[in-house]
């Protein structure tokens, strides 16, 4: 427990709210609290989920969320509550810091809660009034989607790497633009 | 949105339905457990229970009676379907962001006949792409393609241009006779040749009368073309100015939700922009469109009358002609695209810095900026620079290729003529023939695009057209004078129909009674006083003023006796007088001066040079908030109101205007039924009862003394407002 914890209240009188609650709230939020093997404790849940147990809390789900999705995917991982307030029970610096198998199981989610698929092979781009139907290759399979060609549809994460959201706000990702055949690049590049 | 596909047999097979039980909510997912695409996958569910279907095969089946919670869980690009069942949440669809907001819907469809409401929800928003062809819609319902096969754009275009027949028909006549004139000048200038210069048959005399016909109609020709587009300008805007005003009216009697429903600026395109590409349309292309399509059928025609084989020739090209004409606009369009990015790109980074350039300057950025900056110029510039050249060197060659016909024909015809097979005059005619021909056809190739365009602004008017206002008056809505008694009875309400703001509300309040609504933010009390105002109609439950259902009060009679006041108060542009006057414009001014004079606005106004003449409003005389604050109080006085709602009224505010208008609240609030909205408790110490407004129902009621005894949520948030005085 955190020494403020233990401190008199200073409302007197008012003994259920106070700000020191509030305080003690604000203060461990500004904490970092690195999760490793040795102090915390994630098992699979029959749903499909996570749980954790760290220390003496116990947390039956957990959301598990990437801090750094396109520059560090697999550093920095913060475990949250599954509620509203998604409060962060604490951060995975490194997946080398716990066991292989919660590494797979973290994984496991992120996989989970992530999809954007990478697109391996572009097939035809056909552009029509204002929209532009791609017919793509991905990593998770074939795949068509639509693009609105006067919005920002396409974002430069780097000089050579993209990002496409389509109309339905689903995102697909190049990764190297110059990977790409001179013949498939001529029919992208009117959105480079 | 569907939210119940069609199965196929095989499918419809699976389910193995009894007879008695029907498909309630059917909706596909396209995720698979490994995270790969998936087709022909279905979560299906009827009132009893949900099964999935995935790739052609049962693979789960939950019976609601074993379901404590469903939920569809929306996660990066892609959202989680959840089932509750014995403790233990888990996932049985996964699915990309194209099915994201059905599966909410579906869910908190499902909710319901958990909670024993066995009731369908339906949505009203808008799929993305059109089930039948699969494009995308331009924010409407009907697809513009599929409907212009059934008639249904050309009927609606027409349906708007109809009223404007006789106009229409001036319009068709001046088209024609310019299309008669532009055919009858190659037949004259070969009688000139043939009959008059050739071999000198003719005499000076002669030539001077067909020099005189020429140029009549030449001059004939642009005063046809004076009228022809005075005309089409004129109906341009004529009909553009009346779309819009036919569309205004529709927003403003259409419901909030209507208009909350669209992304901000949306409907402003659609009034602004959508009209005016119709006016456009009618000024550059419709004006235009008869005439060449008239002269081109007839060109085409008389060419093949004069001599078959070399109109055979000449129009063996058209298809070339046609070709290399959209190949190069095409990439015309990609290049001056790309142009248009950069700018773009060039723009918004100029806007960050000179909006920022505080920040820029504070962390001594300038230097790193001004770097950033010159490279986009730069690569901007060098587009320009490769745009414009492509067009010098490649618009002559393409002008040269799309006249290839005619150098064909010269040769051919030429021929001909020396063969003695052909005058020189019937040459000359046919080579002007087939270089209108060809002048021509570059502007058909863009008349698909331009009618496209015109197709989707037509859709995306009589889209809003063609809505149907939520709330209207009923047939038996009568006129009421409000004493001022309101009643919730099982009142149940959402902006989305899966999304419940406040449930069962239960409420009963006495003319002249102040109600203080009190909770955090997001729980509903702006709602609440959204169905007092009737801005929204209940999902479920009873709404009564005065005994009587809300809906059955015309609407304008029972807005014209609520009086606002608002957080921010909007001012129109004009002067304070016609913003007092608002509600009640022909109102005195002594009515006026009073009604200020209550609302502690009256001296204030004096200190203006302009006294109640000042003008304000967006770009008007600079009124602090607490001033603001004060000519809505007046407005609201003005109109003497029998129900009155404070919506935050004295948020934001310094303590001493804060004391001026709770001076003139008093006032304003004595003998009428108010309700108030505040963050500041202490600005509802004078309510009668306090609602404490928690999880989307009433947690407590009660006056401020019954309220601290409970010591529930109320108690709570007054000694947490106290603790922050303190410090």
């Amino acid at each position: 427990m955190p020494p403020f914890g233990k401190q008199p209240p200073h409302g007197g009188e008012h003994e259920d709210f106070n700000l020191e609650q509030m305080e003690k709230e604000t203060e461990e939020m500004l904490k970092l609290r690195y999760l490793n093997k040795d102090n915390a404790e994630f098992k699979r849940t029959d749903g499909g989920f996570v749980s954790v147990k760290v220390g003496e809390e116990f947390y039956p789900r957990v959301h598990v969320i990437r801090m750094f999705p396109f520059s560090d995917p697999d550093k920095y991982i913060s475990i949250r509550t599954p509620d509203e307030h998604s409060k962060e029970i604490g951060i995975i610096e490194n997946m080398k810091d716990v066991t292989k198998e919660t590494a797979q199981m973290l994984t496991e989610q992120l996989n989970l809660r992530y999809f954007t698929p990478i697109i391996t092979k572009i097939v035809n781009i056909k552009e029509e009034y204002g929209y532009a139907y791609f017919d793509v290759v991905t990593d998770r399979g074939a795949c068509r989607f639509t693009i609105n060609m006067g919005g920002h549809a396409v974002v430069h994460l780097s000089e050579t790497r993209i990002l496409i959201s389509d109309i339905d706000e689903n995102r697909f990702e190049i990764p190297d633009v110059t990977k790409l055949t001179p013949k498939e690049l001529k029919k992208l590049d009117l959105f480079l | 949105m569907i939210l119940k596909y069609d199965l196929s047999q095989e499918n419809l097979a699976l389910l193995a339905l009894p007879p008695t039980e029907e498909v309630c909510y059917c909706v596909p997912y396209d995720i698979d457990e490994k995270g790969n695409f998936l087709d022909n996958s279905y979560v299906a569910a009827t009132r009893k229970r949900i099964i999935v279907l995935e790739n052609g095969a049962r693979k789960a089946e939950y019976m609601l009676s074993d379901c404590e919670k469903i939920a569809s869980e929306p996660q990066i690009d892609c959202g989680l379907f959840l089932v509750t069942t014995g403790g233990q949440e888990r996932i049985i669809a996964r699915f990309s962001g194209k099915h994201l907001s059905r599966f909410s819907y579906v869910a908190r469809g499902l909710m319901m006949f958990l909670s024993g409401n066995m009731n369908l929800v339906s949505s009203d928003e808008y799929e993305r792409t059109c089930p039948k062809c699969h494009r995308a819609l331009p924010g409407t319902r009907e697809c513009p393609h599929c409907s212009k096969q059934g008639g249904g754009t050309a009927k609606q275009f027409l349906l708007m241009v109809a009223p404007y027949k006789k106009q229409l028909a001036v319009i068709f006549f001046v088209m024609a006779l310019a299309a008669v004139i532009t055919l009858l000048n190659p037949e004259i200038q070969k009688h000139l040749i043939d009959d008059v210069l050739h071999d000198r048959k003719g005499t000076l005399s002669d030539a001077y009368l067909f020099l005189c016909i020429i140029f009549g109609l030449s001059i004939g020709m642009v005063v046809l073309n004076i009228t022809k587009s005075y005309l089409c300008a004129k109906l341009g805007s004529t009909l553009s100015k009346d779309l819009r005003a036919k569309l205004y009216h529709k927003i403003q009697i259409l419901s909030l939700s209507f208009i909350n429903d669209r992304r901000p600026g949306e409907l402003m395109n659609r009034v602004v922009h959508d009209t005016a590409r119709v006016r456009m349309f009618m000024q550059d292309i419709f004006c235009n469109m008869f005439t060449v399509l008239v002269i081109f059928v007839f060109d085409m025609v008389y060419m093949l009358i004069l001599d078959v084989k070399l109109a055979l020739i000449s129009f063996a090209f058209i298809p070339f002609g046609i070709l290399l004409s959209t190949a190069f606009k095409k990439n015309i369009h990609r290049r001056f695209h790309r142009q248009w990015q950069k700018d773009d790109d060039v723009n918004s980074s100029l806007q960050d810095v000179i909006s920022g350039m505080s920040v820029v300057k504070s962390y001594g950025k300038e230097a790193s900026e001004a770097k950033h900056f010159n490279e986009l110029a730069d690569s901007y510039a060098v587009i320009n620079r490769r745009n414009e050249v492509f067009w010098a060197i490649f618009f002559p060659m393409l002008s040269f290729a799309m006249g290839a016909g005619v150098y064909l024909i010269t040769y051919f015809g030429g021929v001909n003529v020396l063969n003695g097979r052909k005058t020189p005059g019937e040459l000359l005619q046919f080579i002007n023939y087939t270089s209108m021909l060809y002048m021509y056809l570059n502007w058909l190739t863009n008349l698909p695009r331009q009618l496209m365009n015109l197709v989707n602004s037509v859709e995306r008017i009589s889209d809003v057209m063609s809505q149907e206002p939520r709330i209207l008056d009923r047939e038996k809505a009568t006129d009421l004078a409000i004493k001022g008694s309101v009643e919730f009875k099982h009142a149940t309400f959402g902006y989305k129909s899966y999304k419940p703001v406040l449930e069962d509300i239960n409420l009963s309040i006495k003319p002249g009674e102040m109600i203080g609504l009190v909770g955090a933010s997001g729980t509903g009390k702006s709602t609440m006083i959204n169905l007092i105002m009737h801005l929204y109609e209940l999902d479920d439950g009873e709404l009564l003023v005065d005994g009587k259902d809300i809906r059955d009060i015309r609407l304008e009679n029972y807005h014209s006796q609520i009086g606002v006041v608002l957080q921010e108060t909007f001012l129109f542009s004009g002067t304070i007088l016609n913003n007092i006057k608002f509600a009640k414009p022909d109102a005195t001014y002594e009515e006026v001066i009073r009604a200020a004079k209550m609302a502690n606005a009256h001296d204030f106004i004096c200190r203006t040079p302009d006294g109640y003449n000042t003008y304000v409003g967006e770009r008007g005389f600079n009124l602090s908030g607490g001033e603001r604050q004060r000519i809505a109080i007046a407005r609201a006085i003005l109109n003497e109101p029998k129900l009155l709602i404070l919506d935050e009224a004295t948020a934001s505010l310094d303590t001493e205007s804060e004391y001026l208008i709770q001076k003139a609240l008093e006032r304003l609030t004595g003998g009428r039924t108010t309700f108030a909205i505040a963050h500041r408790l202490s600005t509802l110490k004078d309510a009668d009862r306090l609602v404490v407004i928690d999880g989307h129902s009433i947690a407590e009621i009660g006056t401020h003394n019954e309220l601290m005894e409970q010591q529930g949520i109320y108690y709570k948030l007054v000694t947490a407002q106290l603790e922050m005085q303190k410090v």
